[in-house]
């Protein structure tokens, strides 16, 4: 890389504009950057052992003990009667697939738009997708009343020349889903080969080895880097459709049924919309928690990131929020029996905290908070706005699922569902397991895409070549 | 074995193997006679496996008597179906016939005889108990407690008894207390001239006005009435039955009315009466004795009922249709005055058969013309008890009948049984008497029975149903007609003379045997054993014809006069549960999982509350409280229930079991225990005189339903009337 | 005709005949090794009733009215349940025009209950217990469904198949009324028949034609194929 050229006086407030604008960080030598990250990375003090220790344990008693008794026992230690059959575990599901979000809109959608303020944060939130579809992918399973008959769903040649019903919404989420647990990990791994490179150099021991292997050879020469950046340009682009498609087909889950609730043709973009709304959130508080507690992370992370990703935060709320009110007011309209008395229920029924703590965190909270710059500015305030958010998504996911069936047509087979001691400790353990599942990956690769910050470094530093201004780098990509 | 071939010694040590198994295989017991075991290479030619075979038999759940085939494969009973020649149910059955096979198959059943503590002993040990009992007891204290089924038991006992020279078995029952059968039959001699509970052919009828009567559920015969319901309603092209109901409580029957009038309790009589008046008012004819007697819109002021109602009801009787039918039935029969009450019902009859109206009321011809024991009454009852605590009783014996469950606590059985010297139970289960009981000595569940019974009511013809075992008994039970006669033989001498059979078999052959002769049956045989063949094919015997000629009504003098109650706030309708019936069979659990048909309750007791007055009282669905009558006290759950008056409240009978097995004991509450000494004309139970004060408990005790309450009451809570009407409008048009 | 190629089994209620009994639920119980769940469970909602009586109350007492509808697997013939079952677990059979469902196949997704507009499928939410020896009544024809799987009404698809191959070893088309559901068996008013539709003679088409006839939320497209007889009421 090039080192930077000096400015003339003139241009200089113009380029302070510009970085501030684009978020660019105070620039540092790509030494000093590396050192800092590994320095984050390497840092596996004696608290954050107990945390991954604790939370692991935690994860393995609340998640898979309690699995392994609900798949002894019987799919009745749930709390889903007739005629509610789908309860927190979808609910679940659908929560941590619209987490799950996060990270392509934040990477890839920022990447295709060139927002040059993603940079440092890009692989906290491709993390959060890949651990967070992982979370997502267990439900899936938990919820199945024969989890050990799961491959069924597989298409593999078998004596009964049986493949699974390609009519079922199930199956395309079990191919959309792995799909993106795929291409969205790939994405992950991307780039990162850089900085697991620049790891490599740097370290020692079993990490040197580990580094060495993921690494995969790099080397950082021209070849590597056209071949790299050709690479992720063609992911970013393939991975957003993607994206869609997955919370499109969670979202038909529920919008195909015959089920007055769900059979909404709404469901595709209000569900992404939700789901990008609980991603960017989730990234909010991720980033502050990544912030507090590993080392050197000031510099990277700033609230100039918080402030953009409060205003992205606005935007995808009231987003939402169209959506919503046509979900709901809309159908009010119309006047069905049935949905009438849905609405009734879900503002009025036994559900109506869950629906209006839906509203105030998705819709009120946001738009009360958001508007306001130095809040938008502050870490914390964002930390709580993105749990706010999410307790509202969740809320969201449970009304739509738990909701929906409580009322039919059938006034006598109406139910109510209350989830159980199991559910919700299963439902938890995904949370520790999430946490656990990025602390261990915040110790073992480079959180940071020195590379990309560098990059977004030189991209931006004004160039000139006697009087003319040069383009940057970013401007011709 | 040696190479030569068999020598002499393995001849004699194959010959005595042999000769062993024949002995196991065969049997040496009584039941060699009709039990025959094969080894397997040797299979009785319809024993394939794999292949259905059927048996034949009648259904003992309620004395009605309904012909059954049960299906069996391989050795065990699969499935319980009606017998679709069975002139009584036509192939149709209830659902605790349907059941029945969980009561064969109980895990709780009893395994075997045993004395009281529960030591095992030996059927031997068992029948010497029996026989010295027989022998030792002066006649006088001997006492048979026997059930309404099966009859012949009924007929046997009754033979020992006579030649012994003690008092003929007393039969009784909770259902049969609560049919008050007595009654219906003192009412219908004074109407009919005839000393039997009648049976009312509302198959035939344009209008069906029934006062109390209960007869979709659990009344006398159910499902031959059942059959005839749907015949009334949809049987006949262009003409369809209605039917109109009289009763404080809507009963599952009441339910399915088109008319139902909830008219105070003890005005029923004086309704019946009214309704003649309006019905000889509208005839145009001076209405006779009984019914000039009222003044229609005094009583309909009195019984609550709207006036113009009943005169509609009379003006469809006599001038739009032909054929109608009033019957009496269930709580109506259960007050003081109810032999009065039950007159004025039927004397309806009699008055439209004066306005020309044909008769739709029979008598069910007694099979053999032998007419089964009667039940006993209320009065019986109390007498008995009072022997027992005078020590008079030296040995009773019971079977199919569970007093300290099914008689109320006032009466005092339990102590009583503490005063005779020997009580020799023959129960099936480890029911609540069995602890009482010096000898339990197991008979068969009815599927593993020989027997029969004479059907008293819904047939229009002779029936003698029959039992056959359709299984090899399951746990080591005994019939009790062979332990009978077993000590019986042991006794010997001049009572072995006067009873001379063998073993039960053989007392029902001989009692089959007399229809042998008659040739108006719907088979005919020359020999003995072709005859029985026939009879254990066809499950019984009846006539090719309806033989039964309608009944011709007199409209007697009676004077209904007012009924008496207890002290106390609401009035206590106690009625058999429409599943469980009285609670025989409250251990198969699919019957405690067959939802009550009205509040779609399982598994417990109830206590039915009109919502206002639940309001007033602030009670809420489940809400646990206390019913307390003079002469006992219970706790159940409120079911507010819509279709009971304000001042009354309804309890089922069936649960409140102590004993009796894992899935009965311990559950709900058992409301006979709240009944008292009141008894009417016919000494049958004043059972509907008894009012009840309730108190909240303040505890919830969640009843289990098939309903949803939040999609029938809107959130589980009941709910004021304009509220509840917009969820009726929806429940209206979702259902169109 | 009614030959066993084409059939089309259909079942006729009659609500003015149907009393709410209940006979057919426990029935059915018996005959399809439907299992007891309890107090608790069915407190809970988790009744395995494959045949329910959907009751519901009208007016106001004393005017108060009962309505009862037997309710179970319509067997639709556009069934919605079918299509979301992601194994085939639920499918529809060509050779009777059935909804089957395969217990061996199902993995528990649940789906096809939720997506069932007439609340007909129960779950097996545990393991049910039929202690010995009550575990000898149970019917070899029906499999005995294990925990974590989906189940409902088969309109007794075993006793169709006993019925065709008895009237195939004789030679002969199935005759009318010899297919029996238990449900149909046990009904002491008669308000339940079933039948070959394809057979222009059988007694449930002829009950199909009155015009009292209504197919229970037909309105969504799914074909039922049980048709009820509307209940009728004679006003005093």
């Amino acid at each position: 890389m090039h080192s930077e050229t000096p400015l003339p006086a003139e241009l200089h407030g113009q380029v302070e504009e510009l970085r501030k604008e684009h978020l660019l960080i105070d620039v540092r030598p790509r030494e000093e950057m590396n050192r800092m990250v590994l320095e984050a990375m390497e840092d596996t003090s004696r608290e954050w052992k107990w945390a991954m220790a604790f939370l692991g344990l935690v994860t393995v008693v609340t998640l898979f003990g309690a699995w392994a008794y609900l798949m002894s026992t019987g799919m009745g230690l749930a709390g889903i009667r007739r005629p509610i059959f789908w309860g927190l575990f979808i609910v679940s599901f659908v929560f941590w697939i619209g987490i799950s979000h996060a990270g392509t809109f934040v990477s890839a959608i920022l990447r295709v738009f060139k927002a040059e303020f993603r940079r440092p944060f890009t692989r906290a939130a491709e993390l959060m997708t890949t651990f967070a579809l992982m979370g997502a992918g267990l439900y899936p399973l938990i919820h199945l009343g024969r989890t050990w008959r799961f491959y069924w769903m597989v298409p593999y040649p078998n004596q009964r020349w049986l493949w699974p019903n390609f009519r079922s919404p199930l199956v395309w989420d079990f191919f959309a889903i792995n799909t993106y647990l795929i291409g969205s990990t790939l994405y992950l791994y991307l780039p990162l080969i850089p900085d697991l490179a620049m790891a490599r150099d740097k370290s020692t021991g079993w990490r040197k080895k580990l580094y060495t292997i993921l690494s995969l050879g790099w080397r950082g020469t021209e070849e590597e880097w056209r071949h790299l950046t050709k690479a992720i340009q063609i992911f970013a682009w393939a991975i957003i459709p993607v994206m869609f498609s997955v919370h499109t087909i969670v979202s038909w889950d529920f919008a195909v049924a015959m089920k007055l609730g769900w059979h909404s043709t709404i469901f595709g973009p209000y569900f992404i919309t939700g789901a990008i709304l609980s991603g960017i959130a989730a990234v909010g508080s991720v980033l502050y928690l990544v912030r507090t507690t590993m080392k050197n992370m000031t510099y990277f992370i700033r609230p100039e990131h918080f402030d953009t990703l409060g205003k992205l935060l606005l935007i995808i709320s009231m987003g939402w929020t169209y959506f919503f009110f046509n979900e709901f007011i809309l159908e009010w309209y119309g006047g069905e029996h049935t949905v009438k008395e849905i609405i009734r229920f879900y503002t009025q029924g036994d559900i109506a905290p869950v629906w209006w703590l839906m509203v105030i965190c998705n819709i009120f909270i946001p738009w009360a908070v958001l508007w306001n710059r130095n809040w938008r500015r502050k870490p914390w305030v964002m930390f709580l706005m993105g749990l706010i958010v999410n307790v509202g998504m969740y809320a969201e996911r449970y009304v739509i699922v738990t909701g929906a069936l409580s009322r039919n047509r059938i006034p006598f087979d109406w139910g109510w569902y209350q989830p159980s001691l199991v559910e919700i400790s299963i439902a938890f353990g995904t949370f520790t397991l999430f946490l656990f599942m990025y602390g261990m990956a915040s110790r073992l690769i480079p959180l940071i895409p020195v590379w990309e910050v560098e990059e977004g470094h030189h991209a931006h530093s004004l160039r000139k070549v006697g009087k003319t201004v040069v383009p940057s780098v970013a401007d011709l990509e | 074995m040696s190479r030569e071939g068999l020598t002499r010694r393995d001849v004699l040590k194959l010959a005595g193997v042999g000769g062993a198994v024949a002995a196991v295989l065969s049997g040496c017991g009584p039941m060699a006679k009709y039990v025959r075991r094969r080894p397997y290479v040797e299979q009785p030619e319809y024993a394939l496996p794999g292949k259905s075979v059927y048996f034949a038999t009648t259904c003992r759940e309620c004395p009605a008597g309904c012909g059954l085939v049960v299906r069996t494969v391989e050795g065990r009973a699969i499935k319980v179906e009606g017998n679709p020649n069975h002139p009584l149910n036509r192939g149709s059955t209830c659902a605790r016939a349907q059941a029945a096979l969980q009561g064969l198959y109980n895990p709780d059943r009893a395994r075997g005889p045993k004395v009281r503590g529960g030591k095992a002993i030996t059927w031997e040990e068992g029948i010497d108990a029996v026989a010295r009992a027989l022998q030792d007891t002066p006649p006088e204290g001997i006492v048979f407690l026997l059930g309404l089924a099966p009859d012949h038991l009924a007929e046997l006992v009754y033979e020992i008894t006579q030649a012994l020279g003690a008092p003929p078995p007393i039969r009784f029952g909770a259902l049969a207390m609560v049919e008050a059968r007595q009654t219906l039959a003192a009412a219908a001699e004074a109407v009919f001239g005839q000393k039997a509970v009648p049976t009312f052919d509302i198959a035939k009828a344009d209008l069906v006005i029934s006062f109390g009567a209960n007869f979709l559920e659990t009344w006398l015969s159910p499902v031959a009435y059942a059959k005839a319901y749907g015949a009334m309603r949809q049987g006949h092209p262009g003409r369809r039955g209605v039917f109109v109901q009289i009763e404080p409580r809507m009963s599952m029957t009441g339910a399915n009315a088109d008319l139902w009038l909830p008219a105070k309790p003890g005005t029923e009589g004086l309704v019946a009466l009214a309704l003649g008046r309006l019905m000889a008012e509208v005839a145009g004819v001076e209405a006779p004795e009984p019914f000039a007697q009222v003044d229609p819109a005094q009583v309909a002021q009195a019984a609550e009922v709207p006036l113009e109602k009943l005169e509609k009801v009379a003006r469809y009787a006599v001038q739009d249709v032909e054929r109608v039918v009033a019957l009496p039935g269930g709580v109506v029969l259960g007050y003081e005055n109810g032999v009065e009450v039950a007159q004025a019902i039927l004397a309806l009859n009699g008055l439209l058969e004066r306005l020309g109206k044909p008769s739709l009321v029979y008598f069910t011809p007694p099979a053999g013309g032998r007419e089964p024991l009667a039940p006993a009454t209320y009065k019986e009852l109390m007498d008995l008890v009072d022997r027992m605590n005078a020590g008079q009783v030296k040995a009773l014996f019971i079977h199919g009948v569970n007093p300290v469950y099914e008689f109320p606590k006032v009466l005092g059985f339990e102590e009583a049984l503490l005063k005779v010297p020997l009580v020799i139970s023959f129960a099936s289960f480890d029911d609540e008497t069995v602890p009482y009981a010096h000898y339990h000595l197991p008979d068969h569940t009815f599927l593993e029975s020989w027997g029969y019974q004479r059907v008293q009511v819904g047939a229009d013809r002779e029936v003698l149903s029959g039992f056959q075992p359709v299984v090899v008994p399951v746990f080591d039970t005994r019939a009790t007609a062979d332990v009978l006669l077993a000590a019986v033989q042991k006794v010997g001498g001049a009572l072995a003379e006067q009873v001379p059979y063998k073993n039960e078999v053989e007392f029902i052959q001989k009692q089959v045997a007399e229809f042998q002769k008659r040739n108006d049956g719907i088979y005919q045989a020359a020999h003995p054993k072709v005859f029985w063949a026939l009879f254990l094919q066809h499950g019984g015997w009846w006539t090719q014809e309806a033989t039964a000629t309608p009944a011709q009504a007199q409209v007697p003098t009676v004077q209904v006069g007012e009924a008496k109650f207890d002290r106390g706030e609401l009035h206590l309708v106690v009625f058999p549960h429409p599943i469980l019936a009285d609670g025989a069979s409250a251990n198969n659990p699919w019957l405690q999982e067959t939802p009550d048909p009205t509040t779609t309750v399982m598994w417990n007791t109830w206590v039915e509350v009109h919502p206002e007055t639940a309001a007033q009282m602030g009670l809420e669905n489940d809400d646990l409280v206390l019913i307390d009558s003079p002469y006992g006290a219970i706790f159940a759950s409120v079911y507010v229930y819509p279709g009971i008056r304000p001042d009354t409240i309804a309890i089922p009978m069936g649960q409140g079991h102590t004993a009796l097995g894992r899935w009965a004991k311990n559950r709900g509450a058992n409301p006979i225990d709240l009944l008292g000494f009141g008894v009417n004309g016919a000494g049958d139970a004043a059972f509907g005189q008894v009012r009840v004060t309730v108190r909240k408990m303040g505890r919830r005790q969640v009843l289990a339903r098939k309903e949803n309450t939040v999609g029938v009451y809107g959130d589980g809570r009941y709910q004021p009337v304009d509220k509840r009407k917009e969820e009726e409008e929806k429940v209206t048009s979702t259902q169109e | 005709m009614a030959g066993e190629e084409h059939t089309k089994w259909v079942m006729v209620i009659d609500l003015d005949r149907c009393t709410g009994c209940n006979a057919c639920v426990t029935a059915c119980a018996m005959e399809n090794n439907v299992a007891f769940a309890g107090e608790e469970e069915n407190a809970y909602g988790r009744g395995m009733h494959w045949i329910r009586l959907v009751r519901y109350w009208e007016g106001e007492y004393p005017e108060v009215q009962m309505r009862t509808m037997p309710m179970m697997c319509q067997q639709c013939s556009n069934a919605p349940c079918e299509p979301v079952c992601p194994v085939f677990a639920t499918l529809h059979s060509e050779a009777e025009e059935l909804n089957i469902q395969v217990y061996n196949r199902c993995i528990g997704t649940r789906y096809c209950a939720n997506n069932c507009p007439y609340i007909a499928r129960t779950f097996n939410w545990f393991d049910y217990e039929w202690p010995e020896p009550m575990n000898y009544y149970l019917n070899p024809d029906v499999t005995v469904r294990r925990r974590g799987i989906m189940e409902k009404c088969t309109f007794c698809i075993q006793r169709i198949r006993r019925a065709q191959e008895e009237a195939r070893l004789e030679g002969r088309p199935v005759r009318d009324g010899e297919v029996q559901p238990a449900c149909a068996q046990a009904c002491p008013t008669d308000a339940i028949v079933f039948g070959n539709w394809q057979d222009p003679h059988s007694k449930v088409r002829q009950l199909a034609e009155s015009q009292r006839g209504f197919k229970f939320l037909e309105e969504l497209g799914t074909e039922p194929k049980v048709i009820y007889l509307s209940s009728q009421r004679h006003e005093f």
